[in-house]
């Protein structure tokens, strides 16, 4: 019964773009999503939400890197979707500045 | 799904569920015990407590101890009681009097009983009650700065991972499954039957402790320092401000008023101004100056209201309320969110019977981690895979059942033998708890495992469990006198409780023990199982 191999990836290099890509890709995608709405909706709420929401989060896009065929492309997208999100906080700071 | 997908999910399953088993396993034994950790506390000091909250503290004659002691002018000293037992923490911090004697300098932290006034430190206020309390997050293991917590959260964290992935796995099957329990049938299927039938049953209670447990753990820690660096620009204070954590501070008039006021007054005004309100926590600030504040807060009574969060905060001069937060209306956000996961993850919200329910779906997750083990085990014994792996798993796995198994026993063990032979509340009460449970349950491990047989850890840990868990109530009649039928007529119903319990537990892992038979596998037929 244990898992078909074949399905599994073999290539030690991409074992560890998609463990990486879900651990820290996922912590990076879930932080700075996170910030980004704390400066355009109400930041203690997301701030509050991130404490146990943020962490489903993070287990879904660990699940979706370990998914993914190429390890490296997941680790692509969380970090374009961690740039998006910069770019949001960046603009936030200076329109909605929180302190 | 296709079975490419399948295959991965499974294997996350698998790999993070054999990972992080044994350390659940552990958490949610000891954190189902936990439940009942003030009346095993009650029970553990033959300390009933009858008068539920605050009851009948007299803060007018605790102070006055406390005077005795320490020098209490100029500090904000607060009064919390954290469970139902008779002992209530005490909080002191140092005193804003900067001339004061070298004494109240420094922050302290002890424990008073409201009825005696005998005060205890952490050490010698230590109970088996605590102990498990404290396992259900590894605490001790906090070798390296707070090691033991960022185990657990992580183990609750990975629990979530493998309660998801577990979760698609077995979707398709989720409704035909679940009626589907062959105990004629090989051992991996017993154990599969079981696993899923009983996962999806704890389903919803075991993402809540998942969720709730990360978030209690490790959720602040792992999540804050990007929040506050760029978010709040470094001021962390800000952060626990705006999360409702920020302590207050009253300014120190440095002149003492010519009468005291009745310390008790400020609880008999807030129980008359809000009848329905639990008070958890009362603060004197400033205490014994011109200046003094007393701050009321606690939660409105659950019968009454689910969440919310409330305070009153009264000048002692003049004994007016000069700040209110209501409980009962406009619940922030905040004080919601960490209302629901406090109710939900305690189980207290619905008296002992909810309790009792919440003990047996811990049991029951408890159940889905062991068969767990076993499926991956037999999963594993092949004759294509190789000697030495075989012989890897085997081992792991006699050793693994060993550790969870033998907690039970190791538990008794404990509860009979701090009856017995501690009875004194000094600080080697936390050394002495201690070692029982840890040496008791290092000998039963190294026993069961070198015994190599899961068969024999399993029948012989529940009849040991069994046998040690029946003493229970004896011991305690034999130290205390408060044998079970007296503590009923008395109303101990907390120590009353406990006593039963064992008792109830025992007998039932009695008649499942001896009952237990032995399979032999190649009777067996193999059935075609569902599941492929």
């Amino acid at each position: 019964m244990p898992a078909n191999k074949k399905y599994l990836t073999k290539s030690k290099s991409q074992r560890f773009a998609k463990i990486s890509a879900g651990l820290i890709g996922g912590y990076l995608v879930m932080e700075s999503l996170h910030i980004a709405l704390a400066f355009w909706v109400n930041h203690v709420h997301v701030l509050m939400t991130l404490r146990f929401g943020g962490f489903i989060l993070w287990s879904a896009l660990l699940i979706l890197a370990f998914l993914a065929e190429n390890g490296w492309k997941i680790w692509a997208i969380y970090l374009l979707l961690t740039l998006l999100f910069s770019i949001l906080i960046y603009f936030g700071k200076s329109y909605n500045p929180i302190i | 799904m296709t079975n490419r997908t399948y295959n991965i999910l499974f294997h996350t399953h698998t790999v993070s569920g054999i990972i992080i088993s044994v350390g659940l396993y552990i958490i949610f034994f000891a954190g189902s015990f936990s439940f009942f950790r003030d009346e095993i506390i009650s029970w553990e000091r033959n300390e009933p407590v009858i008068e539920k909250g605050f009851g009948n503290a007299n803060f007018n004659t605790m102070m006055d101890s406390l005077d005795e002691t320490h020098s209490t002018y100029g500090r904000d000293i607060s009064f919390t009681k954290y469970f139902e037992e008779r002992r209530l923490s005490l909080n002191l911090t140092p005193s804003k009097d900067s001339t004061v004697q070298q004494d109240a300098s420094g922050r302290e932290f002890f424990y008073m009983d409201m009825d005696s006034q005998n005060t205890y430190d952490y050490a010698s206020n230590y109970s088996i009650g605590e102990f498990l309390y404290r396992l259900h997050f590894l605490a001790q293991l906090n070798f390296y700065g707070s090691s033991g917590y960022l185990l657990a959260g992580t183990i609750a964290f990975f629990f979530l991972f493998a309660i998801i992935t577990g979760t698609l796995v077995h979707w398709k099957k989720i409704v035909s499954n679940f009626f589907i329990f062959r105990p004629k049938a090989r051992l991996k299927n017993i154990w599969t039957d079981a696993h899923t039938a009983l996962g999806v049953i704890g389903l919803p209670f075991q993402f809540i402790y998942a969720v709730t447990g990360v978030f209690f753990i490790i959720a602040t820690a792992i999540v804050a320092p990007p929040v506050i660096s760029i978010v709040y620009e470094g001021n962390s204070e800000k952060m626990f401000e705006d999360l409702g954590v920020a302590t207050k501070d009253f300014p120190l008039a440095m002149e003492k008023p010519e009468t005291t006021p009745n310390l008790n007054s400020f609880v008999q005004k807030t129980e008359s101004y809000w009848p329905d309100f639990n008070i958890e926590k009362v603060t004197f600030y400033n205490f014994g100056d011109e200046n003094m504040h007393v701050g009321v807060e606690g939660s409105p009574q659950y019968g009454k209201q689910f969440i919310g969060r409330g305070e009153l905060i009264f000048n002692a001069g003049t004994g007016e309320i000069v700040s209110e937060k209501n409980p009962f209306e406009n619940t922030s956000y905040v004080d919601g969110v960490t209302g629901i996961m406090e109710r939900l993850h305690f189980g207290d919200y619905g008296g002992l019977g909810l309790k009792i329910v919440y003990f047996i779906l811990g049991i029951i997750s408890c159940f889905v981690i062991i068969s767990g083990i076993l499926i991956w085990l037999v999963a594993r014994d092949k004759k294509h895979i190789a000697e030495k792996k075989r012989k890897f798993n085997a081992w792991m796995g006699w050793s693994f059942i060993a550790i969870c198994l033998t907690m039970y026993p190791a538990t008794a063990f404990t509860f009979v033998a701090v009856k017995l032979f501690i009875y004194d509340f000094d600080p080697e009460r936390m050394t002495s708890i201690y070692q029982i449970f840890f040496y008791s349950w290092l000998i039963l491990i190294l026993l069961f495992t070198l015994k190599k047989d899961n068969f024999f850890t399993n029948k012989y840990t529940l009849i040991l469990g069994a046998i040690l868990g029946l003493m229970i109530p004896i011991a305690n009649g034999l130290i205390s006198g408060n044998w079970f039928w007296k503590t009923f007529t008395k109303e101990y119903y907390d120590i009353f409780f406990v006593d039963i319990f064992w008792m109830t537990l025992a007998i039932i892992t009695f008649i499942v023990g001896i009952r237990l038979k032995r399979i032999n596998e190649d009777s067996r037929t193999s059935l075609k199982s569902v599941s492929e």
